[in-house]
């Protein structure tokens, strides 16, 4: 027991360090130099460029960088225990065809959400879908049948969005593509309390669960048998994770990966299976996914965590023998 | 006041598994739950703890109606065990056992230092010290049986329900899960059924025979058992 909280403590530490290191990186990342004798506290009109590029550009870059990786590998590893499958993740249960089907009623068919745009209209899209997820949950005891309801409301959406991209003009389709490529550099300042508000309360959902998420690993039934209140965890979690996959993607694009691979890596660094170690941890590793991958911006966000992605779980399933 | 009594009941899944019996389980006890395939002794014990809804009649647990306890506080009474051959995944034996003390844990589900020494007094109980840190994933199935075992004795129970606990153990590990059995009835004055098929662990280690057969519960000391012929169907 003592080997595992000082591998706890060392990995809890490496990633804070590593963390911190991102965020300066990424805020110092760009053509233009900014030294901290340029800025002063935020404050609008700016006193010079720098301080312009610093406070709309890159500081709600980190941030969006920050809450997606917090968003995406806890949705994840809440998602995969519930279903208790590690190849589930934030995307499987619809939600992110959700989101696009929102989008692309935006970008494409010209229907608009108010003024939050085509953010606001990935979230509707995202939580229009959770809410039916959640409505199907509450008639079926089994988890799997959520699963394969989120499947199919997935690949359905999928359709509505294909015959919109069928006809639409060429323009309307490139921005849509952009969107469907993700970025952490979407996110304007005076988005950053919205998004951080619906990530903070989706966290708040999934921590409240925290006694549902060690239980159920072992089927309903044992946890039942722990005094767990099995439908209101599980509602919660749904609710919860839904919440910060529809933020996440609503802000960031269908981000993909994170919320498959993350837990996955917050596995093999803290050797357990409690959450209330594993979920600061893949938040942790999902923070410094994000903030690393946001160095390229360059590189389209979904190809480099692809491309980080990948590997990862290639390398779960090849050595998941031993500990699957 | 009995631990577990049952008054009339009927269980099953839309038909009754035997006619209306009633039961009553006491402190230092153990009840050898018998009968064939099918015969409906796992529905028995999961309608025992609230797993499976009562088609009819009444089951207390510690006097109190079964339907009347709070899931949490329930928990701290009463515990089923069904071994199941799937191994819970990236999980040791020690995070596995802890989770006995999730009913007695807050929101956060924190471990105090009394619960960890609790869960390493049911480690070593169960003989698993050298596993303690070790996949459960890894071990054989009879090892994994004990594990199960030990995370009901951290639950710190009154009645314990056993399914089937030796259907994966060998014969020496047999006589030591039913050795363990009758040391936690003696020691903790822990009630226990345990459902087997084998009639002579049931014999050596049980103080009663409840035997479903025939569409009958009956229930008896294994003398009675062999007198009234409830055992007919063993042969």
């Amino acid at each position: 027991m003592a080997s595992a909280n000082r591998r706890a403590i060392v990995c809890f530490t490496a990633l804070t360090l590593l963390g911190f290191l991102f965020i300066y990186l990424t805020l110092n990342s760009g053509s233009v130099e900014i030294s901290w004798a340029d800025l002063g506290w935020r404050h609008v009109p700016y006193d010079n460029m720098k301080q312009q590029i610093f406070w709309e550009i890159r500081f709600p870059r980190m941030v969006a960088a920050i809450l997606s990786g917090i968003a995406l590998a806890v949705s994840g590893l809440s998602l995969q225990t519930l279903f208790r499958n590690p190849l589930a993740g934030p995307f499987v249960l619809g939600i992110s065809s959700g989101a696009s089907f929102g989008v692309a009623l935006s970008l494409l068919a010209g229907l608009s959400f108010g003024h939050f745009g085509v953010l606001g209209s990935a979230a509707v899209g995202a939580l229009a879908v959770t809410a039916l997820v959640m409505w199907v949950s509450s008639r079926f005891e089994r988890s799997s049948i959520l699963l394969i309801v989120g499947l199919l409301v997935g690949y359905f959406i999928d359709a509505l969005v294909s015959i919109l991209i069928a006809n639409s003009d060429a323009e309307a389709l490139r921005v849509y593509v952009s969107w469907g490529m993700g970025s952490f550099g979407r996110l304007t300042f005076d988005g950053v309390l919205i998004f951080a508000g619906a990530i903070a309360l989706g966290l708040v959902m999934i921590v409240l669960s925290l006694k549902y998420l060690n239980a159920v690993r072992l089927g309903d039934d044992f946890a039942r048998g722990l005094g767990v209140n099995v439908r209101r965890g599980r509602l919660l979690v749904l609710l919860g994770a839904s919440l910060l996959a529809a933020a996440s993607t609503a802000y960031c694009g269908p981000v993909a990966f994170v919320g498959i691979a993350v837990p996955h890596l917050a596995f093999m660094l803290f050797k357990t299976s409690n959450h209330r170690v594993l979920l600061p941890g893949s938040a942790l590793c999902g923070i410094v996914l994000c903030l690393a991958a946001s160095l390229f911006s360059t590189v389209p966000l979904n190809a480099i965590l692809s491309i980080v992605g990948v590997p990862i779980i290639l390398w779960v399933i090849i050595r998941g023998k031993g500990e699957h | 006041m009995s631990l577990l009594k049952f008054t009339d009941l009927c269980f099953g899944y839309g038909a009754n598994f035997a006619q209306p019996a009633s039961f009553e389980l006491n402190a230092g006890e153990v009840v050898a739950l018998m009968g064939r395939n099918g015969s409906g002794k796992s529905t028995l014990l999961k309608t025992l703890c609230g797993k499976v809804s009562a088609m009819n009649g009444t089951v207390e647990i510690a006097g109190k109606n079964l339907k009347d306890w709070n899931a949490v506080e329930l928990a701290k009474k009463i515990a089923y065990i069904s071994i199941s051959k799937a191994a819970p995944e990236r999980m040791t034996v020690r995070e596995f056992v802890s989770l006995g003390r999730m009913p007695y844990s807050g929101i956060f589900d924190g471990r105090s230092a009394e619960d960890n020494k609790i869960v390493g007094e049911s480690i070593e109980l169960l003989q698993l010290t050298e596993y303690a840190d070790r996949m459960v994933s890894t071990l054989s199935d009879g090892e994994r049986s004990r594990v199960y075992l030990a995370e009901a004795v951290a639950q710190q129970v009154n009645v314990l329900l056993l399914d089937e606990p030796n259907a994966f153990l060998d014969i020496p590990w047999s006589h030591q899960l039913f050795r363990t059995l009758r040391q936690l009835s003696a020691e903790r004055n822990m009630g226990i059924i345990v459902s087997t098929h084998s009639l002579e662990y049931a014999s050596q280690y049980c103080d009663r025979f409840m035997i479903v057969d025939n569409k009958n519960l009956n229930v008896g000391t294994l003398a009675e058992a062999q007198e009234k012929g409830w055992l007919e169907w063993t042969k």
